[in-house]
């Protein structure tokens, strides 16, 4: 049997819970595990008195319940796997480090924010900020990966380092913006401005998108790293047409008013077989 | 002169960010109100002529007529019992009401916000990510022979911004004032501000951003595809010949309003702008300012930067600062729910906040701070009626520019000061505090 925290008592304010983590649950007892401390809004409390905790850490922990209002789970995680049957808060897997987090439902904003390593999947939707850098910062994820399969929301990778976003159906305004380098593949559309501010790194998508006019067309070709990738997320169950594999690709580079080193891949749909 | 005739010279008008110092006022103090406002545009005139004393009560809980001290028992004990509190509005109020509910937002560890996250927020990101080159209106004044207006309509919304700084007025530098200063004017239509431009730049309804892009990559000889014509609705060459216009002048400032930091983009597009202004300093000098709407917005983002470090959106719930606009700016921490008491100063977010978030302000104890009756004061559980600041009560306010000027009152008020009040709630809050040695314990008494 698996270690599960079952919300028993839904929180009235905002929640930080950093310490619903793999690393700091999965060598505990369940009474030492329920008196971890939580901060509800502005008062103190422990794990026990909003979870029921039942189990031992057999290399995952389950937490249930709608953790909308839960912030910070898996931050700074660097092992195991952290399932999430429901929607998790904002700040999902802040700087995490390893392991895996896996959030069937939504996630607030700011997932994998300044993330270093590990790997986290959203069966749902995100808000924004996914995979970027705190405000202040100017640097973004520097590695692991983040994988959404519904949409996420703007500034996706916003000074991104490293690592890979992958997203499934649309993502915002300003995906991209500020990147140094990696990889953000936008399957549905993309917003507005994506790749403003982009030194290096590749944004992707499937569908037409209209670029900032510092981004300039380069050549139709098919890039074999591309085919890896998407090979890949099929292979983590994210809808993958074959037409996509096999395609080619519109490559335009920018930002010029950076260092123009940066990539925008568009799948040439008029030359869909 | 009659008797009950009293002049106040070099008063302070607190109804824009330009915070006018040159007031002349005649106050009836008979009829406690400002017969005649000399120096005062259009809108500080009426600003001026508004403020009489009105007869609401000092102070209510549910609606009801209460003491002042009533009151102030009810509002700190709704603060000290709330576990996410929030502190909004300050931007109408003196920088040492201010201090105080900062004070208060620190012992309850509680989320403060101004009025600026829904006005230049955008720009206080902009301005951590991407920096700001500065100046006063006074350098503006003596300097500037090139003045770009983005965004916003100063000729409406600030009028004596054209003629104390700006457009008209003559300087150290600029002896012939208009004739030796080029003014362009960038907004999506004409506006009253329009004609005192030599060159207006009309650009497609959210294309702020692309404009700012394309111009700083033409300032920095970068590559540009053609299709921003068609995005912006700028022809390539108006800005070719503005951005050598831009490199050439001895001082030039970007002044931008509210139609480049509440469009799509936001923060991006000020920072677009502040980014462009940083650019152009590799030719000749050149800054940015934010036009500020409310009186002393400026001295709330001076205020909180001074206490926490940053200008709004600080979380103090740990017992340290935390900025995230988005996670503690009030539409959110309301829309979402996240709020469980409200402490409102000089604003009236019931009046002009999403429908979400003013919902909630129904749903949780607010706590009202105001010289006029607001919406919010009516949805209020404990709602204080308040001197007004530069009218009633002195003290400290800061100009767009960041410099600070004293208020000088023309009449008294019956009412107490926003500081007054604040600074009972900020005592009773504290002896509340100490009295709980184990807080939950307290909280489930209650
Ligand atoms: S410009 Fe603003 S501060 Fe000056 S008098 Fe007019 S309203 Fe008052």
């Amino acid at each position: 049997m698996s270690l599960t925290l079952a919300l028993r008592v839904a929180p009235q304010v905002p929640m930080e819970a950093e310490a619903l983590t793999f690393d700091r649950v999965a060598d505990l007892s369940e009474s030492d595990i329920a008196a971890l401390p939580l901060l509800h809004g502005n008062e103190k409390a422990a794990v026990g008195d909003f979870f029921k905790v039942s189990g031992r850490a057999n290399g995952e922990v389950h937490l249930e319940g709608d953790l909308g209002r839960v912030k910070y789970l898996g931050a700074g995680m660097s092992r195991g796997r952290l399932v999430i049957h429901g929607n998790a808060g904002m700040h999902l897997g802040s700087a995490m480090i390893g392991g895996e987090i896996l959030v069937k439902g939504n996630a607030g904003d700011w997932v994998g924010p300044e993330m270093l390593g590990g790997r986290i999947i959203i069966t749902g939707n995100a808000g924004h900020m996914v995979g970027s850098a705190h405000r202040g910062g100017t640097i973004g994820m520097r590695g692991g990966e983040i994988i959404i399969h519904g949409n996420a929301g703007n500034e996706t990778g916003n000074g991104m380092r490293n690592g890979l976003i992958a997203i499934g159906g649309n993502s915002g305004d300003f995906t991209g913006v500020n990147m140094r380098a990696g990889t953000i593949m936008a399957l549905g559309g993309l917003g507005w401005r994506s790749g403003a501010g982009m030194v290096r790194g590749s944004i992707v998508s499937m569908q037409p998108a209209e670029l900032l006019p510092t981004f300039s067309y380069d050549c139709d070709y098919r890039p074999v790293y591309l085919r890896l990738y998407l090979l890949y997320l099929r292979e983590l169950g994210m809808a993958v047409e074959d037409a996509w594999i096999e395609g080619e690709y519109r490559r335009y580079s920018g930002d010029s008013v950076e260092l123009n080193r940066g990539e925008i891949l568009l799948l040439n749909r008029q030359k869909l077989s | 002169m009659a008797e009950n005739i009293r002049t106040v010279e070099h008063a302070t008008c607190t109804f824009c960010g330009c915070v006018c110092d040159d007031m002349n006022l005649t106050v009836d103090l008979d009829k406690h109100c400002i017969t005649k406002a000399e120096n005062a545009c259009v809108l500080g005139k009426a600003w001026f002529a508004e403020h009489t004393i009105e007869n609401r009560p000092a102070a209510t809980i549910d609606g009801r007529e209460v003491g002042v001290d009533e009151a102030v028992e009810e509002a700190a004990r709704i603060l000290v019992n709330a576990r996410f509190p929030i502190i909004y509005g300050l931007s109408d109020t003196t920088c040492e009401a201010q201090r105080e509910a900062l004070a208060i937002g620190d012992l309850i560890h509680g989320t403060i916000d101004t009025t600026t996250s829904v006005c230049h927020g955008p720009s206080g990101i902009a301005f951590q990510g991407v920096g700001e080159s500065t100046m006063t209106l006074g350098e503006v004044k003596n300097r500037a022979d090139l003045v770009i207006f983005w965004g916003g309509n100063p000729g409406e919304a600030h009028p004596r911004l054209f003629s104390r700084y700006a457009v008209t007025t003559k300087g150290m530098y600029i002896p012939n004032g208009k004739k030796d200063r080029y003014i362009v004017s960038v907004d999506v239509r004409r506006t009253q501000s329009t004609p005192v431009a030599n060159l207006f730049i009309q650009v497609k309804p959210g294309a702020d951003f692309e404009l700012l892009w394309a111009l700083r990559a033409l300032v920095r000889g970068r590559r540009l595809d053609p299709s921003v014509e068609e995005r912006t609705g700028v022809k390539l060459d108006t800005m070719k010949q503005l951005v050598e216009r831009m490199k050439t002048c001895r001082y030039g400032v970007l002044f931008f309003g509210m139609g480049l930091t509440m469009t799509r983009g936001r923060h991006f597009n000020s920072g677009a702008l502040l980014a462009l202004a940083t650019d152009l300093n590799e030719f000749t000098h050149f800054v940015a300012k934010p036009v500020r709407g409310h009186g002393n917005v400026t001295g709330a983002d001076n205020v909180v930067s001074w206490t926490t470090g940053y200008p709004f959106g600080v979380n103090l719930s740990r017992g340290y600062p935390r900025f995230n606009p988005g996670e503690f700016t009030t539409v959110d921490t309301l829309s979402r729910g996240d709020a469980d008491a409200a402490l409102i100063i000089a604003s009236d977010p019931a009046a002009n906040f999403p429908k979400a978030a003013i919902e909630h302000l129904h749903r949780i104890p607010v706590i009202a701070l105001d010289p006029k009756a607001t919406e919010t004061g009516k949805l209020a559980r404990v709602a204080f009626c308040t001197a007004t600041y530069g009218i009633n009560v002195g003290g400290t306010v800061y100009r767009m520019d960041d410099v600070p000027i004293t208020l000088r009152p023309a009449f008294e008020s019956p009412y107490p000061s926003d500081q007054e009040v604040l600074t009972a709630i900020k005592n009773r809050v504290r002896e509340l505090l100490n009295k709980k040695a184990k807080p939950k314990e307290a909280r489930k008494a209650a």
